[in-house]
C-alpha cells in the first residue's frame, strides 16, 4: 500500500515536473488574407520547439544507444525519424493545385509545387551513407503520412546546388551537409495525408486552431496543401506543421459576395484553445481599399493586420469579415482604370511544345514586372525521359536575341532509368521586359514495363523554380522568395502493352529463321551426280538431272542438299 | 583511263549532293529569313530527322545533336559522359573535334553561305572517300584476275554510283550522322588491307609501302572499332586479307593455308598438292604467328586510342557510355534493327539474359563465315558487313547502305543468286514503309509502335534473304566452276564428283 502510494506520488511529481518543463514550446497561428479575385487564403501554422536540442550527429550512428527521446508535445514519432536517419533539416509538402502567383502573390510557405516534394539536408562523411538514410526517411515518411513518397526514389531525386540552401542552420561537426531533393507532380494530397498529420499536434484536431482543419472543407478548396519543415536553429529544434489552402468564398456565397468566417470557410468555430499551446493567433489582413468590416472587434491592429489572441477568451470564436457590396470583378475594368501594381516581381508560363513524341522544345516566358534588372536562379529537376540539348538553349528578350542573358549555367547529365538531370542557371530580365527561353528537347522511349498503368495519360513533369537573386555589393548572394511553375504533362511513345510475347515470337522468329538459313547453307556440301550413263560426251551434260526439286533449275548440274548423302 | 571515269564520277556525285544539300537547305530557310542563330544546315537535318529519316537515319550512337551536345559540354568544361553506366555518348575521339562547330558558328550573313558549305562539305567528303575507297576494293580485287574482263571499267564506273547516288547514304549525310564517317573509316581500313602486301603476298604492287598500308588499314580499324564497337567482328576477315589476299578466289576454295602456300612457291609448281606434313606445320605456324603480330599491332593501336580517349576526357567512364551502349541498349530509341522493340517489350527479369543471347548471336557468325570463306576473306567480310548492318544493336540507314554498296565488288557472283529479285522487292518494300509507319506512329498519331516495327522486320527478313542469297552463291560459284574443270578430267568416266568443303 505504502508502496503504491509512493509510486503515484513519484508519478505525479514526475508529470507536474513535465508539465512545468520548459524546453518544450508549442505556438499556433492562422493568418487569413483575401485575395484579389475575391478569394481567401489561410495558412495554419503549428510550431513546436524543443529547446537546447541538436540534431544527431551522424557518426553516432554506428552506435545504438541514442539519447532517450522524451517528449510532451514535440510528436514522437517524427522524432524517432529525425534520429533514426539523423536528419538536420527536413522539408516535405504535399500540395494540390496551381499557385497563381501574378493574383495571389506569394505564399505564406513558399513550398508550393504541385504534387510531393520532399528535401533533407544530411550531414556525412560518405555519399553511399547519406543515400541509404536519405532512402531510409523516404520510406518511413511514406509510413508516417500514407503518402506514396517511396516512389521519390534515385530516378527523382537531385541535388541542386544554390537554389535550396538550408532554412535554419547546420550544426558544424566538420561534415560536409548534403541536400537532397525529390519531387513527384502526379502525387495527391488527401484526406488520408491529413489525419497523420493531425495525429502529429499535440492537441490533436480537438481544440485550438487545429479546430479549423476539417477535411470536408480543406480538400474542397481550390488549392490546398500541408507541409512539414524540420529545421534547426542554435536555440533548439523547431518542427513547423502548416497547412495552407485557397478557398472561394464567391463559389459558395450565394449573393456573390466575398464574405467570409470560419464558419463559413471552414464550417466549424474555435472552441477552446489549445491548453498546452503557449500562444494561438490569428491575423487578418485588412483589404487596402473599400467598406468592410472585421469581426470580432479585432484586439490590436497593426501593419494592416488584424491580430486576436485566442487564448484570452473562453467563448467560441468566429472571425470573418464582411462586405456591403458585391465582389466586382477588377479585370472588367481594366481598360477604364490603371492596372493593378504586379503583386510579383515577375511572373514565369513554361510549356512543352511540338507535335511529336520523338521531341519537343521547352519554352519559359519570363515578364519581368519591375523597372530594374532582376536575375533570377532557374533551376529544373527533369526526370531522364526528358532529354535537354543544352546547344539548343535560346534566349530571346523582347524578341531580340540575347545569349548574354543566361549565365552560370551549371548541369548534371540525366542516367537513363536511373537519374533525373539537374540544369541551374542564372537568368537576367531587363527591367519591364519579356525574356524567352526555349531549348530543344529529346523525349525519351520507355521499356513497357516502365510506363504507369495510365500510359497514355502521359508523365507529370515537375515544376521549374524560379528563385530571385538579391545581390548587393558587400553582402554575400542571397534568395527571394521561389516561385513554382505549375507542371507539365509530357506524352510520350509508347510500345503496344498487349504485345510482348507476340514481339518476342516474331522477331527470334526471323533471328532464327536467319541463323537457321545461313548456317543450313554454310554447312551444305555441293556434289555434282552423274545418274545415267553418258552416251557421248556432248549428250553427257545435257542428260544430268536435278536430283533434289529444291534447287533451281538454271544449270544442268545438280546441286544438292548437305553432306547426308 | 578507267582511273579517270571513276574520278569523274566520284566529282560529279558529290557535285550534285553538295548541290543537292544546299538547294534544300535554301529550300528550308530562305536566304532572306535568315534568323539570328545560324543554324548551319540543322534545318537540313531537322527535315530529315523529322521526315524520310524519321527513326531511321541516325541513331543515338550517331544522332548529330547528341554529337553536337557533347561537343558543347565538353567546351564548356562540363563532362558529357556524366556517371557512365546507361548513358549514351559519342566517341571521345569526336571531341577532339571540338573546334569545328566554333569555326562553323557563324554570325553576320556574309560568311553563313562558307559555313554552310563548310557544313555539308563536312559530311559529303565520308562519302567521297567511301567511293574512292571502294573502287580501290575492286581494283586490289581485280588486279589479280587473269582474265581482264571488259566489265572491270564499268564497275569502276558503277561502284561509287552505287554508294553515292545511294538514298540511305544520302539521307544519313543529310542527316549528319556520324556513320558515314564510320563508314568511310572502315572502307578505308578493308582498302588498305586489300592493298597491302603481306611476307605470304608475292605479287608485286604499284606502291612500294606496303607496309605502311598493312599499318593504316589496322590503325583505321582500331578508329572505326573505337567509333562503334561493332566493328570488332571484322577483324578476322581484315586480318585474313592482311595475310592473303583480296582477290576473287570463290570458284576455287581451299584451305587458307593452302592457298597461301601456292602464294607462296610463286607458281613453280603448278600442280602442287598439299605440301608434306612438316612443311605444313611450319607453314601453319608461320601464318600463325604473323596473325598474332597483325593481332598485336591492332591492340597497340587500339588501346593507343583508348589513352588518347581517356587524356581528352579525364576519366575511363567514356567505355561504357560508347562501347557498353552497343551492348547493354539503354536507349530504346527505334531504329532499323531487331534490338529495340524485342527488348522494350522483354520481361524485366529476362532482359540480361536476353542480351546475352543478342551479342552472342552477333559473334556466333564470324567463326564459320571465316572458315567458310577463308580462300576470299573479303568475301567473308562482306557477309559480315551485312550481317551486322541486319543485326547490330543501333544499325542506321548507312548500314544498310554500305551492304548494298559492297555487292557491287563480287560480279562473280550474280548469275548464281537464287532470290535477287524478291530480296530487292522486300527491301524497297520495307524501306518505303520505314518512314511512312514512323511518321503515322509518332508524328500522326494514327499508327502505333507496331506498324514501325512491322517494318523493321520486313528489312530484317531482306537484309537476312541477302545475306543468305550471297552465302548460297559464294559456295555455289565453287560447283560451277570447279565441276566444270573436273569435268575435263574426268569425261567419260562414270562417278561422284565432290568438290572442296
Amino acid at each position: 500500500m505504502l508502496r503504491t502510494s509512493l509510486f503515484l506520488i513519484s508519478l505525479l511529481l514526475s508529470s507536474v515536473f513535465c508539465l512545468e518543463n520548459i524546453n518544450e514550446e508549442f505556438e499556433e497561428h492562422l493568418s487569413i488574407k483575401s485575395l484579389r479575385d475575391g478569394r481567401v487564403t489561410s495558412s495554419f501554422s503549428f510550431t513546436t520547439l524543443l529547446r537546447d536540442a541538436i540534431p544527431r550527429d551522424p557518426r553516432t550512428l554506428a552506435f545504438d544507444d541514442d539519447i532517450s527521446q522524451h517528449y510532451t508535445l514535440f510528436p514522437l514519432s517524427l522524432g524517432q525519424i529525425l534520429r533514426q536517419y539523423a536528419i538536420t533539416e527536413l522539408h516535405l509538402t504535399l500540395n494540390a493545385g496551381k499557385w497563381n502567383y501574378d493574383t495571389w502573390g506569394y505564399p505564406d510557405e513558399p513550398d508550393v509545387g504541385v504534387g510531393a516534394e520532399l528535401r533533407a539536408w544530411m550531414a556525412g562523411d560518405s555519399i553511399s551513407s547519406i543515400d541509404e538514410r536519405w532512402q531510409g526517411v523516404r520510406n518511413a515518411l511514406a509510413g508516417l503520412f500514407c503518402a506514396s513518397l517511396g516512389s521519390l526514389d534515385e530516378q527523382r531525386t537531385t541535388s541542386p546546388r544554390l537554389s535550396f540552401p538550408p532554412e535554419g542552420a547546420l550544426p558544424d561537426w566538420g561534415l560536409p551537409h548534403e541536400l537532397r531533393h525529390a519531387s513527384h507532380a502526379s502525387e495527391h494530397v488527401c484526406t488520408e495525408n491529413l489525419t497523420p498529420f493531425l495525429k502529429l499536434l499535440p492537441c490533436k484536431s480537438l481544440s485550438g486552431l487545429a479546430t479549423l482543419l476539417n477535411p470536408h472543407r480543406i480538400f474542397d478548396a481550390d488549392w490546398h496543401g500541408i507541409g512539414l519543415h524540420v529545421l534547426w536553429r542554435p536555440e533548439g529544434v523547431e518542427v513547423r506543421l502548416n497547412v495552407q489552402l485557397v478557398s472561394d468564398p464567391l463559389r459558395i456565397s450565394a449573393q456573390g459576395k466575398q464574405d467570409w468566417s470560419f464558419h463559413s470557410l471552414f464550417d466549424r468555430k474555435v472552441e477552446k484553445a489549445c491548453p498546452v499551446a503557449s500562444s494561438t493567433r490569428v491575423s487578418v489582413e485588412l483589404p487596402n481599399s473599400g467598406v468592410y468590416r472585421v469581426y470580432p472587434e479585432p484586439q490590436e491592429i497593426k501593419d494592416g493586420k488584424a491580430y486576436y489572441n485566442l487564448k484570452n477568451n473562453n467563448e467560441a470564436w468566429n472571425i470573418g469579415t464582411m462586405w456591403p457590396t458585391d465582389f466586382e470583378y477588377r479585370i472588367c475594368h481594366a481598360a477604364l482604370s490603371p492596372p493593378d501594381p504586379a503583386l510579383v516581381p515577375f511572373s514565369v508560363t513554361r510549356n512543352l511544345l511540338g507535335p511529336t513524341q520523338d521531341r519537343g522544345e521547352l519554352s519559359i516566358v519570363l515578364t519581368n514586372n519591375q523597372q530594374d534588372t532582376l536575375q533570377l536562379l532557374y533551376l529544373e529537376t527533369m526526370p531522364w525521359i526528358v532529354q535537354f540539348y543544352l546547344h539548343t538553349i535560346r534566349v530571346h528578350s523582347d524578341n531580340v536575341p540575347r545569349d548574354d542573358l543566361v549565365s552560370n549555367i551549371s548541369y548534371v547529365l540525366p542516367v537513363p532509368h536511373a537519374r533525373p538531370a539537374t540544369f541551374e542557371s542564372v537568368l537576367t530580365l531587363p527591367g519591364r521586359s519579356t525574356l524567352t527561353f526555349s531549348m530543344d528537347v529529346a523525349k525519351a522511349f520507355l521499356r513497357y514495363t516502365e510506363h504507369p498503368p495510365d500510359a497514355q495519360r502521359g508523365w507529370d513533369l515537375p515544376p521549374a523554380i524560379f528563385t530571385p537573386l538579391n545581390q548587393s555589393l558587400n553582402e554575400p548572394m542571397s534568395l527571394g522568395s521561389r516561385v513554382y511553375t505549375p507542371s507539365l504533362l509530357v506524352d510520350l511513345a509508347t510500345p503496344d502493352f498487349s504485345m510482348p510475347y507476340n514481339v518476342i515470337i516474331f522477331t527470334c522468329s526471323v533471328m532464327a529463321f536467319i541463323f537457321g538459313s545461313v548456317f543450313n547453307v554454310l554447312t551444305r556440301k555441293f556434289i555434282v551426280v552423274r545418274l545415267d550413263p553418258p552416251r557421248n560426251q556432248s549428250a553427257s551434260r545435257a542428260e544430268k538431272r536435278l536430283e533434289n526439286t529444291d534447287s533451281d533449275t538454271s544449270n544442268e548440274l545438280n546441286t544438292s542438299k548437305s553432306g547426308v548423302h | 583511263m578507267h582511273w579517270l571515269s571513276c574520278r569523274k564520277t566520284i566529282t560529279l556525285c558529290i557535285v550534285f549532293r553538295v548541290l543537292f544539300a544546299l538547294g534544300l537547305d535554301f529550300y528550308l530557310s530562305p536566304p532572306t529569313s535568315y534568323a539570328y542563330y545560324a543554324d548551319n544546315g540543322d534545318k537540313v537535318v531537322e527535315f530529315i530527322n523529322t521526315g524520310p529519316g524519321l527513326l531511321s537515319a541516325s541513331s543515338p550512337l550517331t544522332l548529330y545533336a547528341n554529337l553536337k551536345e557533347s561537343l558543347w559540354l565538353y567546351q564548356r568544361g562540363m563532362d558529357p559522359y556524366g556517371s557512365g553506366i546507361g548513358q549514351v555518348g559519342v566517341s571521345p575521339l569526336y571531341l577532339a573535334f571540338s573546334f569545328f562547330p566554333t569555326i562553323a558558328e557563324s554570325g553576320p550573313l556574309k560568311t553563313q553561305l562558307l559555313s554552310k558549305l563548310f557544313g555539308i562539305f563536312l559530311w559529303t567528303a565520308p562519302d567521297a572517300f567511301s567511293a574512292w575507297f571502294l573502287v580501290r576494293i575492286w581494283k586490289a580485287r581485280a588486279s589479280s584476275r587473269t582474265s581482264t574482263n571488259s566489265s572491270s571499267s564499268s564497275i569502276t564506273f558503277v561502284l561509287p554510283l552505287i554508294y553515292l547516288l545511294s538514298p540511305y547514304v544520302i539521307l544519313s549525310s543529310l542527316a549528319r550522322s556520324t556513320s558515314v564517317w564510320e563508314n568511310a573509316i572502315l572502307l578505308g581500313a578493308i582498302a588498305w588491307a586489300c592493298e597491302s602486301e603481306s611476307e605470304f603476298k608475292t605479287k608485286p604492287k604499284l606502291n612500294n609501302s606496303n607496309s605502311k598500308s598493312k599499318s593504316k588499314s589496322l590503325l583505321f580499324l582500331a578508329l572505326r572499332v573505337h567509333l562503334s564497337l561493332d566493328a570488332l567482328i571484322l577483324l578476322p576477315p581484315l586480318i585474313l586479307i592482311l595475310l592473303g589476299s583480296p582477290e576473287s578466289r570463290l570458284a576455287e576454295p581451299g584451305p587458307f593455308a593452302l592457298y597461301v602456300a601456292k602464294r607462296r612457291s610463286v607458281k613453280k609448281q603448278p600442280e602442287e598438292k598439299l605440301p608434306n606434313e612438316p612443311a605444313e606445320n611450319h607453314l601453319r605456324s608461320t601464318i600463325l604467328r604473323a596473325a598474332l603480330n597483325v593481332l598485336f599491332e591492332f591492340m597497340v593501336y587500339w588501346t593507343a586510342l583508348a589513352l588518347i580517349s581517356t587524356l581528352i576526357v579525364g576519366h575511363w567512364r567514356w567505355m561504357s557510355t560508347t562501347w557498353g551502349t552497343s551492348l547493354s541498349l539503354p536507349s530504346m530509341t527505334p531504329n532499323p534493327g531487331l534490338w529495340w522493340y524485342f527488348f522494350t517489350e522483354m520481361f524485366d527479369h529476362f532482359r540480361p539474359f536476353f542480351l546475352v543471347v543478342f551479342n552472342v548471336h552477333l559473334l556466333m557468325y564470324v567463326a564459320p563465315i571465316c572458315i567458310k570463306f577463308q580462300h576470299d576473306p573479303l568475301y567473308a567480310l562482306f557477309i559480315l558487313v551485312g550481317i551486322l548492318a541486319t543485326f547490330k544493336s543501333y544499325p542506321t540507314l548507312s548500314d544498310h547502305g554500305l551492304f548494298i554498296a559492297f555487292w557491287g565488288i563480287f560480279p562473280e557472283v550474280y548469275p548464281y543468286l537464287r532470290h535477287p529479285f524478291p530480296t530487292t522487292l522486300v527491301l524497297i518494300h520495307s524501306a518505303l514503309l520505314q518512314p511512312l509507319f514512323a511518321h503515322l506512329w509518332l508524328s500522326h498519331g494514327t499508327g502505333n509502335a507496331n506498324f514501325y516495327y512491322a517494318s523493321t522486320l520486313v528489312g530484317a527478313c531482306a537484309g537476312g534473304m541477302a545475306i543468305v542469297d550471297a552465302v548460297w552463291a559464294g559456295l555455289r560459284i565453287a560447283l560451277e566452276r570447279h565441276g566444270k574443270r573436273e569435268l575435263k578430267f574426268v569425261e567419260g568416266e562414270e562417278r561422284e564428283i565432290v568438290t572442296q568443303q
